[in-house]
């Protein structure tokens, strides 16, 4: 008796196992190459329900049955996700694509992203994550290696190609040398912050150019301070969180390094081809020693914790003549200014040079999409596949992301040049009028259109004239820093960094602000060096040298 | 020893404060007394105050004042529109709507469930009390985590999306039920019995004598539950994933900590977000409102019904 109940027990084992199995192997293809060469699975026709039969780039995507996909969708404050968005219509009646949404809140979308990827109910599409976000929920398995699979995406494949950006793209391949991330792809790099500057100040002090260095802008500063008897010339925003984060951002690149919000602990040395601990390198320190120099000689507010409403309010009320920007956020300083009974002619200046040279940060790859692994195993897998690939890298797609339906939001001119129709507004480009193209319309909508994931004519069609100028001036004088090649850490590096690596980031960031203020002296740098090595550093670059090494000998 | 020598250094003291409760002239020390005391309390209460006050003069404020920093305790630039645009937002009033009903809905379970097990737990003959007590102190200290909490609840339970999943986990909070517990322990046992003996059930004994005797500690819990749901998000923010089912305060959190903090991790435009100081300013004003409306009122029984059961013994 007992016997065969154990040996049922066994059948009934093998039976779940052998059927867990084939529901696994059942999946698109998982016999993917080890090598992880792009585009080595195959999508069988059990899983092409709705797809193409012969889709390729610059064609118009349509199922050729009605589809549901499953979508994370980032819920923006500014646009409130509606149900009867004309982008949702338009996508149903032209494309037959619906989808099935999990709405959540901008505020919290990286948490709830993590805790749907954690507990294993990741949607099909998960929009609006930037590139290297996807590396945390790698190990977990539940993200599609999307790069076995690009032989779907005629569109993305040409994008890569046409403007030349393989090797970033490289960059984010995990250990097994694939991708999981569908980056956002910009024609010409991201260039928004800057300077913004009184213009009545900076004549008083008799300046008319744009300064040339940051050397020279300093001296400016001084000029403008001495002329308008101010207290400080410069109160800077976004530094309540990360000490002068959009400032040394865009200040850093010219000193060959990264720093404030774009800093990583990580810099790929291209003479040495290794790694250093960005914190500790010279170029850094050259970077920290002339912010120090701002506030020592008294021209930049010392006030690092204060919040962007008071830098805003210094700078409109005239008590400072300048405070970062960028190209959206100037249109809010003259409308604040307005609204305060004030009259302020302000612009952004020309990112100057440093000793470093004249360089934006390297990258071109924005905000982009994930997909789960669940969805291989879909019925509709190959359509969802032609539908991202449609939709956020054909030029159709992006236009109609972009800009909608033509007769309805916008009007195209003769000469290509795009028009928003009368009542509808987007970003100031058409005040006064009553609807918004985001907001009513559901287009120019982060979740399709990829952080502006889009061609150099469609980014500028959107641009104000000021704008515009100023990108191109910057675009022209500018060259790209070099690709920071990836490492690629396997699962148990990426473990055992995570946890030096924002302690490590955290003590830089900490000194970086005592340094800068002069609440620490810079004649401690070396002291400062040796703290950050006490908590790990050399083993935080050996480790990325060691897998860099593993992967160039592969 | 110390206390032989320091209790007469007390009696005068009382006796100071008596007259003074009967009309009898106060002495100069506790004069003195009086005045700093009611300054200081003063300021504790302008302090406390201001953020509000502030707060209601933002609401009805122009945007430029506030981005000049020109707003305190008045409003400038009076105008109503933003309060306009807020309520007209049907949102806003579906997501309020959710919050009420999520309130009431939970706090009805919420003291169901409290008052009940406590009153169980308070029973002295109940067989096995320590282990039931136990139960509910472990989840004091320990929790299973957040994903397989999530787990249990959306996908075991199959919660997500309903109100269920709001207002069951966490239905039951141990902190207050202690509190309960100890009220009831302290309860006449005479009473019961006299009630047990004319022929009352436990039930009969539970409904009819001792939870209308209780009025304190269940207006008092009732409070603590309503506000913790009415001020809740996190729960929400876990199990829901439809924007008509959001309560105000995710409607309310999306609108305000959007605007911190998605900055640092992109350093992109498509994050920022510029949402009106006022229109975050109306928005919190009617959320708080009714609470703050509720609060005198249940006030008095807040204090004693708090302090009953702790100090009696």
């Amino acid at each position: 008796m007992r016997n065969i109940r154990r040996r049922t027990a066994a059948v009934a084992t093998l039976a779940t196992l052998a059927l867990a199995l084939t529901a696994c192997s059942s999946g698109g293809d998982d016999d993917t190459s080890s090598d992880g060469a792009s585009g080595s699975a195959s999508i069988d026709a059990a899983h092409s329900k709705g797809a193409m039969a012969d889709f390729k780039a610059g064609e118009t995507f349509k199922a050729s049955e009605p589809v549901e996909f499953s979508m994370m969708y980032r819920d923006h404050p500014n646009y409130p996700v509606k149900d009867d968005w004309s982008i949702f219509e338009q996508l149903k009646a032209n494309q037959n694509v619906s989808f099935k949404r999990t709405d959540v809140p901008l505020a919290d979308w990286d948490k709830k992203k993590a805790l749907l990827v954690g507990a294993g109910d990741t949607p099909e599409i998960v929009s609006v994550t930037y590139p290297g976000q996807e590396t945390q929920f790698v190990s977990g398995g539940q993200l599609l290696p999307v790069s076995d699979y690009v032989q779907y995406m005629p569109n993305f494949e040409q994008k890569i190609k046409d403007w030349g950006l393989q090797e970033e793209l490289d960059t984010h391949r995990q250990a097994d040398g694939k991708y999981y991330i569908l980056p956002g792809v910009r024609e010409v790099p991201d260039v928004q912050y800057s300077v913004v500057v009184n213009d009545a100040m900076w004549k008083k002090a008799g300046i008319t150019t744009d300064p040339a260095t940051w050397d020279e802008f300093a001296q400016d500063l001084q000029k403008v301070k001495d002329a308008n008897s101010l207290k400080y010339a410069m109160s800077d925003r976004w530094t309540d969180t990360t000490t002068l984060g959009a400032f040394l951002q865009y200040v850093a690149p010219n000193f060959n390094t990264t720093a404030g919000w774009g800093y990583s602990n990580t810099w790929f040395n291209s003479d040495t081809k290794e790694f250093e601990l960005t914190g500790t390198t010279d170029a850094y320190k050259q970077l920290v020693t002339y912010a120090a120099g701002l506030v020592s000689s008294g021209v930049l507010d010392p006030e690092i914790t204060q919040n962007d409403d008071q830098a805003t309010q210094k700078f409109i009320n005239g008590q400072s003549a300048a405070i970062s920007g960028n190209t959206q956020e100037i249109t809010a300083y003259r409308t604040k200014a307005k609204d305060a009974g004030k009259s302020i002619d302000m612009h952004m200046i020309v990112l100057p040079d440093g000793p470093a040279g004249n360089y934006l940060p390297g990258g071109r790859l924005s905000s982009g999409l994930m997909v789960s692994a669940a969805a291989a195993k879909d019925p509709h897998f190959k359509a969802l596949l032609q539908y991202i690939d449609w939709q956020y890298y054909s030029d159709q797609g992006i236009e109609f992301a972009q800009w909608g339906v033509e007769g309805t939001t916008y009007t195209k001119g003769s000469d290509g040049s795009r028009k928003l129709a009368k009542d509808v507004d987007w970003n100031g480009l058409n005040p006064g009028a009553s609807k918004q193209l985001n907001a009513d319309f559901g287009y120019s909508n982060g979740v399709f259109l990829l952080a502006n994931g889009s061609s150099k004519d469609l980014l500028q069609s959107v641009m104000s004239d000021e704008t515009k100028k100023w990108t191109n001036a910057v675009l022209a004088k500018k060259k790209l820093l070099p690709i920071q090649p990836a490492a690629q850490l396997n699962e148990d590096e990426l473990e055992q960094t995570s946890l030096v690596d924002s302690q490590i980031k955290d003590a830089v960031y900490a000194a970086t602000a005592k340094f800068i203020t002069g609440q620490r002296p810079l004649s401690e740098w070396d002291k400062y060096v040796s703290e950050i090595k006490g908590l790990g550093a050399d083993q935080l670059v050996d480790t990325y040298n060691t897998a860099y090494q593993r992967a160039q000998d592969k | 020893m110390v206390t032989e020598t320091s209790a007469p250094d007390i009696t005068p003291d009382i006796a100071a404060v008596r007259p003074s409760v009967s009309g009898v002239k106060d002495t100069r020390g506790y004069a003195t007394f009086r005045i700093v005391n009611a300054v200081v309390l003063t300021l504790v209460a302008a302090i406390t105050l201001y953020p509000f006050v502030n707060l209601v003069a933002k609401s009805f404020s122009s945007e430029g004042y506030i981005a000049a920093g020109q707003v305190n305790l008045v409003p400038r630039g009076f105008n109503v529109t933003t309060f306009n645009a807020v309520v007209s937002d049907p949102m806003f009033w579906s997501n309020y709507k959710n919050t009420v009903v999520y309130t009431v809905v939970g706090t009805i379970i919420s003291m169901a469930l409290t008052t009940t097990y406590a009153y169980a737990l308070s029973r002295r003959n109940l067989k096995g009390r320590g282990f039931f007590t136990g139960v509910a102190l472990f989840t004091m200290f320990f929790g299973g985590g957040l994903i397989p909490n999530y787990i249990l609840v959306a996908n075991v339970l199959h919660m997500r999306n309903t109100i269920w999943a709001i207002v069951l986990p966490g239905a039951i909070s141990v902190f207050n039920l202690l509190v309960v517990k100890s009220f009831f322990e302290n309860f006449p046992s005479e009473l019961e019995e006299a009630a047990a003996l004319d022929g009352m059930t436990t039930y009969g004994v539970f409904l009819k004598i001792v939870l209308p005797l209780s009025k304190a500690v269940l207006a008092t819990m009732t409070l603590f539950y309503a506000v913790s749901m009415w001020n809740s998000w996190f729960g929400a923010f876990l199990y829901l994933d439809k924007k008509d089912l959001f309560p105000v305060t995710v409607y309310l959190r999306n609108l305000i900590a959007a605007t911190t903090g998605a900055q640092e991790i992109t350093g992109s435009q498509d994050n920022a977000v510029q949402i009106g100081a006022n229109v975050q300013s109306v928005t919190m004003l009617l959320t708080v409102l009714p609470i703050v409306c509720l609060y005198p009122f249940v006030q008095k029984y807040f204090v004693s019904g708090v302090m009953l059961g702790s100090v009696k013994g």
